[in-house]
This record gives structure tokens, sequence and C-alpha cells, in this order.
């Protein structure tokens, strides 16, 4: 008995004198399930490569907590990832450490990317993985109506007129054109109108093109099936990239999606297609915004340097490439969009071309894109239900935007 | 005999010390933990402060900026929308729920540990719970609807609905109240129902005159209770706006209907970085639930009765 104990005590101490030779850093991320698996795999990786640092990763999902440790002079964190949305705010707040000093080159990450993760001339984030939104289709669907996937908003109103039923009852069966989220659909039906939510780093609700977008999902989708009718329908939406999913179950025909759907369409054995963003003209063709995941380090950790080199391994080329691929994200690399790794992701090459398309927008870092996003959702709801013109919703965000954060 | 009188000739400032030191760990608790915090967020409210760099003086403008934050008022109508119609229709309900649990039934503890038992549930538990039993499509609660024909309302995603969504959620625990009216109850003296009845009083006349005054202090404190965890709302409409379907996470519903005070002011001082507006409107619901208290303490002057008087 007490030999056994000795040898677990002997073993034990050679294990902490082992974990004390290398400086340990912590990285929480906001993912969980499968990417979460896939960073713990990127993380066993890179403690196998590495003799003086070692990475303990953390799966926190929670964005306020996250935002709490960094409150603190010392924080429970080294490193950890977040959205663009937020670089702008947090960076002003002084909390993101900048990240010029690592001598990273940023030469191959897109200028649509760029455009959002640096404030005021410094660097403050790097993108792990991008996100753009194309117009995904039910195949099945859509051969049943006689319909040929839209390239127009011309074509996608009469496409959605086509695709969606109403029993005897007014109730509705099945929606053209769906929202799976509200706000990313909203905004990008802006775009394939040549409209702008934020224009110059400045709050644009009332853009003339972007509230001609709104109106028609309201004009097309909303008010032939009576906004009553429309809710009751959305009501029994199942959760997002569920077994209950309103695309998986054939109730919505079309939908704007991002590129993480190629992987859960085809896992769910759906037949399914995608094609560009329809255009008001034909060169608004393909007008979508890109939305980037991205690392920081906050400025309390107290190992910067280790943190930055695990930060330059986990957005180097291959790695980036491996978490992106498994997650069926898009990497925030241009050399990466060509790579051949992402071949065996069904119609994923719409999602990759648009990544360096001059119709892909990229947000400028703002302030106030938490308050504002939180507006433009409230207007969009108020559309929805019917309650407003996406004219008068929108001006309603115009007359707040006098209080943001500026 | 002679131990207790060395006690009580203890010296004064001894026997106070001694006091003191045995009541600081609340002392210290409530300084630190509690007057400390108030006080911090007084002085925020005067600030633009956001959490991360240090508070800059900006006088009244927090409080300035709410007379024309429209989400301000929509938030205060709707807590305010929530309290007055909840807390009579919890009262309400409370109070007919404790008669039947008084009445000689057979498995009464059963009855009471029933109505008691979603008092226990986790409030975010119960909101998920809830927002199945009210969805609009397959919700158990329409589906009852529809047996008597009576039109079943989108819950949860028709803007006149929602107020009246999260009014339901927070009576799913009316069974708290409940139990405390029925001690209540118990506590009337049978003899003066005896007393009416031989007067001929019928059964509402008997609750008018001897019931609703007997229990009247229990309801100014439920009241009062009710009132306060009613304008603090944060949970229910938190859990039951959020649509995992639509993939929104505003937390105010349709037309933004579930937006409690609470709620706006979580989202101004965690979300938007606005920390002093969001003290500046902590300090104003104090102020309100304060207003309505000695309101309604002016009030029971008129309704509540002791019989001690």
């Amino acid at each position: 008995m007490s030999t056994a104990l000795g040898v677990v005590m002997m073993f034990g101490g050679a294990l902490g004198a082992y974990a004390q030779d290398k400086t340990e850093i912590t990285f929480s991320y906001l993912w969980g399930g499968a990417e979460g698996a896939a960073l713990e795999q990127i993380i066993a990786d890179f403690n196998a490569s590495q003799d003086k640092i070692v990475v303990k990763g953390v799966s926190s999902p929670d964005m306020t907590k996250q935002l709490a440790s960094m409150s603190s002079a010392k924080g429970a964190f080294d490193i950890s990832d977040n959205f663009a949305s937020n670089i702008a705010s947090w960076s002003n707040q002084g909390i993101l450490l900048p990240l010029d000093e690592f001598g990273i080159d940023t030469s191959d990450f897109p200028e649509s990317v760029m455009k959002q993760l640096v404030v005021d001339g410094v660097l403050y984030s790097l993108p792990i993985a991008t996100h753009n939104f194309q117009l995904v289709y039910n195949k099945k669907l859509l051969d049943e109506a006689g319909v040929t996937p839209p390239t127009t908003t011309a074509e996608l109103a009469e496409a959605i007129k086509k695709l969606t039923k109403v029993d005897a009852e007014g109730n509705v069966t099945q929606l053209g054109l769906g929202l799976t989220d509200i706000s990313a659909g909203m905004k990008t039906l802006g775009y394939a109108f040549g409209g702008d939510w934020n224009r110059d780093g400045k709050p644009t609700p009332t853009d003339a093109n972007f509230v001609k977008g709104v109106q028609f999902y309201y004009d097309n989708v909303v008010a032939p099936v009576t906004p009553a009718a429309y809710n009751k329908f959305v009501a029994g939406f199942g959760p997002y990239m569920s077994d209950q999913d309103s695309f998986k179950q054939g109730k919505i025909a079309m939908v704007f999606e991002g590129e993480w759907r190629a992987k859960f369409n085809t896992e769910a054995g759906m037949d399914w297609g995608v094609v560009p963003v329809p255009g008001e003209t034909p060169e608004l063709l393909g007008s979508t915004w890109v939305d980037v995941s991205t690392m920081f380090i906050p400025t309390n950790t107290g190992n910067k340097e280790a943190a930055g080199e695990f930060l330059k391994y986990i957005v180097s080329p291959p790695v980036m490439e491996k978490f992106s691929h498994v997650l069926a994200n898009l990497p925030g690399r241009i050399s990466l969009a060509s790579s051949a790794a992402y071949d065996d992701l069904p119609n994923f090459k719409v999602w990759l071309d648009a990544m360096n398309s001059p119709n892909t927008h990229g947000l400028p870092p703002a302030l106030y894109m938490a308050e504002y996003n939180a507006d433009l959702a409230s207007a969009f709801d108020s559309v929805l239900q019917g309650a407003q013109t996406a004219e008068a919703a929108l001006q309603a965000v115009a007359d707040r935007t006098g209080s943001y954060s500026q | 005999m002679s131990e207790a009188r060395s006690r009580n000739s203890e010296p004064t400032g001894r026997a106070l010390l001694k006091g003191l030191a045995f009541a600081s760990p609340f002392i210290i608790g409530f300084l630190v933990l509690y007057a400390w915090p108030i006080l911090a967020s007084g002085y925020y409210s005067l600030t633009d402060f956001s959490l991360f760099k240090a508070p800059k003086w900006v006088g009244l403008a927090n409080y300035e900026r709410m007379i024309s934050d429209a989400k301000f008022w929509k938030s205060l109508y709707n807590t305010l929308f929530f309290t007055f119609v909840g807390v009579p229709v919890d009262i309400a309900i409370s109070i007919a729920g404790a008669h039947i649990l008084n009445q000689k039934l057979k498995g009464q503890p059963l009855w009471r540990a029933l109505v008691y038992l979603p008092s226990i549930v986790p409030a975010v538990a119960a909101g998920f719970l809830w927002r199945w039993l009210l969805n609009a499509q397959y919700g158990f609660v329409n589906e009852i609807l529809r047996w008597f024909r009576i039109p079943q309302p989108n819950w949860l995603l028709d803007a006149s609905w929602g107020g009246i969504s999260v009014i339901v959620l927070m009576l799913w625990t009316v069974g708290g109240t409940m139990l405390i009216y029925l001690a209540a109850l118990k506590n009337v003296p049978q003899e003066l129902y005896e007393a009416a009845e031989l007067d001929g009083a019928g059964p509402l006349r008997r609750f008018w005159h001897i019931t609703w005054p007997m229990i009247s202090p229990v309801t100014l404190f439920q009241v009062i209770v009710l009132m306060i965890a009613f304008l603090q709302v944060f949970t229910q409409p938190f859990v039951l706006s959020k649509d995992p379907g639509l993939g929104t996470q505003t937390a105010t519903g349709p037309g933004d209907s579930m937006l409690s005070y609470s709620i706006y002011l979580f989202q101004n001082g965690f979300t938007f970085l606005k920390m002093g507006y969001a003290s500046a409107m902590a300090w104003v619901l104090l102020f309100v639930t304060l207003a309505i208290t000695l309101l309604i303490l002016w009030s029971a002057k008129k309704w509540v009765f002791y019989d001690n008087r």
C-alpha cells in the first residue's frame, strides 16, 4: 500500500515539475459541441509541438462572463474569441491588446475582413473564420413548383409567389422565402437592392435602398399571407439546425444562409442548392456581407508573449484550414479560398467565391454596433408584425442613433 | 442568581463591543455587498461609465436622456402593465385557491403540495416549459382553447399577447401566495362566520365583511412583495422572448412587448456598456418602487383591518 502511494506521489511530482517548466495559458472559447471538440484537437496539436507553452482550453459560451472577466486586473483567460462587431467597442474600452507588436503578416487576410479588425490604424484581432450569406434553396420544392433559382430580385419575388402555400383555412403551410435569422436576412436583402445599413462607419438605417430591401420582404412574403398567418406559421419553427429546423422540415423553400449550412444540409440528407444572392440589377448579383469570428488577447493577460505565440499558430494557414473545414466555416485567408480541402463540402464554392467579390461588404468598426443591432432587430420585428412600414420602423431607429456611443 | 447579576452589570461599552463583534459578519457583509454598491451606483448614475474606464462626471445627463429614450418608456410601460395586471390577478387566484384548499377535502396535504410544486421549479426551466405550452402551432394551451372553440392567440409572436404571456408565466408560481392565504384563512375566528350566518349573511357577504378584512394585513404584505417581484421581472420575459427557430436574441419579444425594465437595464449595462445609464435606471426603479409602496401603505389605512386596534 505504502509502495503504491509512493509511486503515485513520485509520478505526481514529476508531472508537477513538467508543468512548471512551461508557461500555461488559458484559451477560453465561446464554441461548444463539435466546434469545441475541433478546438481541443487543435490545442492538443499545439501542446504536442511545444516545450515552452501549454494551452488549457475552456469552453465558456457566456459572453457577459467573458466581458466581466476582462474588467478585473487579472483575467480568467489569456486568449479568446468573439465577433468583429464588438472589436471597436472593446478596443475603445482598452480591454483588447494591440496585436501589431507580434509582427503578424496580414496581407493574406481579405480587405473586407481587415476593415473590421483594425481600429484607428491599430490591429486588435485576427480572423479564425469568416462567414457570408447566400441564397440556399430546397431543390425538391423548387423542382415541384417548376422554379429555377432566381438571379434577380424580380425573379426572387416571382419564385416566392410560386413557392408559398396556404391551405383552405388561410394557414400557411410553406413559405417561399424564410428567415432563420431575421437580422442577417434583412441586412442581406438591403445589400441586394444596393443599400447599406452602416455606410462609412455611420448608421444609415434610412438608406433608401436598405429600406427597399426590408419592405421587399414584407410586400412579397408577409403581406400576401397576412402578418397574423405569417407569424402563426413561424411560431411552429423548431430550433435552428435541429431535426425540427424549418428549412430541413421543408417549411421554407429558400433562405439566406451562411456557409455552415453546407455541412448541416448534407448531413441531414437534404437535396439542396445555393446561388449568389439575387440582385436588383445584374451588377448587384451576389451582394452580401461578411461577418468574422475573431481571436483576441485581453489587456489583462499575464502571459501576452505566450498568448501571441498561440494566436499566430491558430490563425496560421494549415490550422485555420483544418478548423474552418471541420466547422464548414469560411477561412479568413485569401490563399485558402482556393484550397482543395473544402472540395468535399457540397456547394461550398459559392460562399468561397464570394470571399473576394467586390459585392461582399465588410462592416467598418463602430462603437455603437450592439445598440444599433438591438434597435434594428426591433424595427425588423415591427415590420414583420405589420405594425409599421419599413420606412417608419427604420426612421424610428434613425431617431435613436443620436444617443449611440460615437 | 449572582452570575446573572454580574452579566447584567457588565459595562455598557464592553457589551456593545461584544454585540458588534457577534453581529460583525452581517454588518461587514451588508456594508461591502449592499451599502457600498448602492452608494457607488448612485455616483455612477451621474457619470459616463462603462465598467472598464474611469467614470466621467456628466451630472444629470443620464436622467435627462431617459426623457427622450423611447425604449426606456416602453420598458417602463410594459413593467407597469405586468405589475398592475399581474398583481391583482395573482391575489385573486390565490384567495380563490386558498378557499378551495381550506375545504375539508380528501388528500388535502397532497393538494397543498401540488399547488406549491411550480414554485420550486427554476424560473428558466419553467420558462422553457411554457414556451412549448404557449406555442401557437403545437402548444397545449391553444389545444385546450381549440376544444372549447375559443380563438387561439399567437402568444409569443403577437405583440398584443406578448405581455399577457409574461403574466401567465409569472402566475405559474401563484401556489406560494395561495399557501400564505390558506394560513391566513385558518386564523379567521370561526365564531365570526357562525354569528354572520345566524344574522342571515350569505357566502359573498361573509367573504366581504369577515374574510376580506381579517386577511387584509396578509393582502397588504402580499401586494407589496408581489409588486416588487413584478417590477423587477427579468427571467420570465428573457426566456420567453428567445426564439431558437428564428435565431433572434433580442430578448424583447414581438413589438418589444416583453421588454421589461430590468432587461433594458441589463442590456444597457452589459451589452451596450452604458453602466452609468443603467445605474440611473436602477435608481429610477428604486424610486418608482418606493413611490408605489408608499401609495399602497397610505391607502392601507382605508382597507387594512388590524384586530388589535
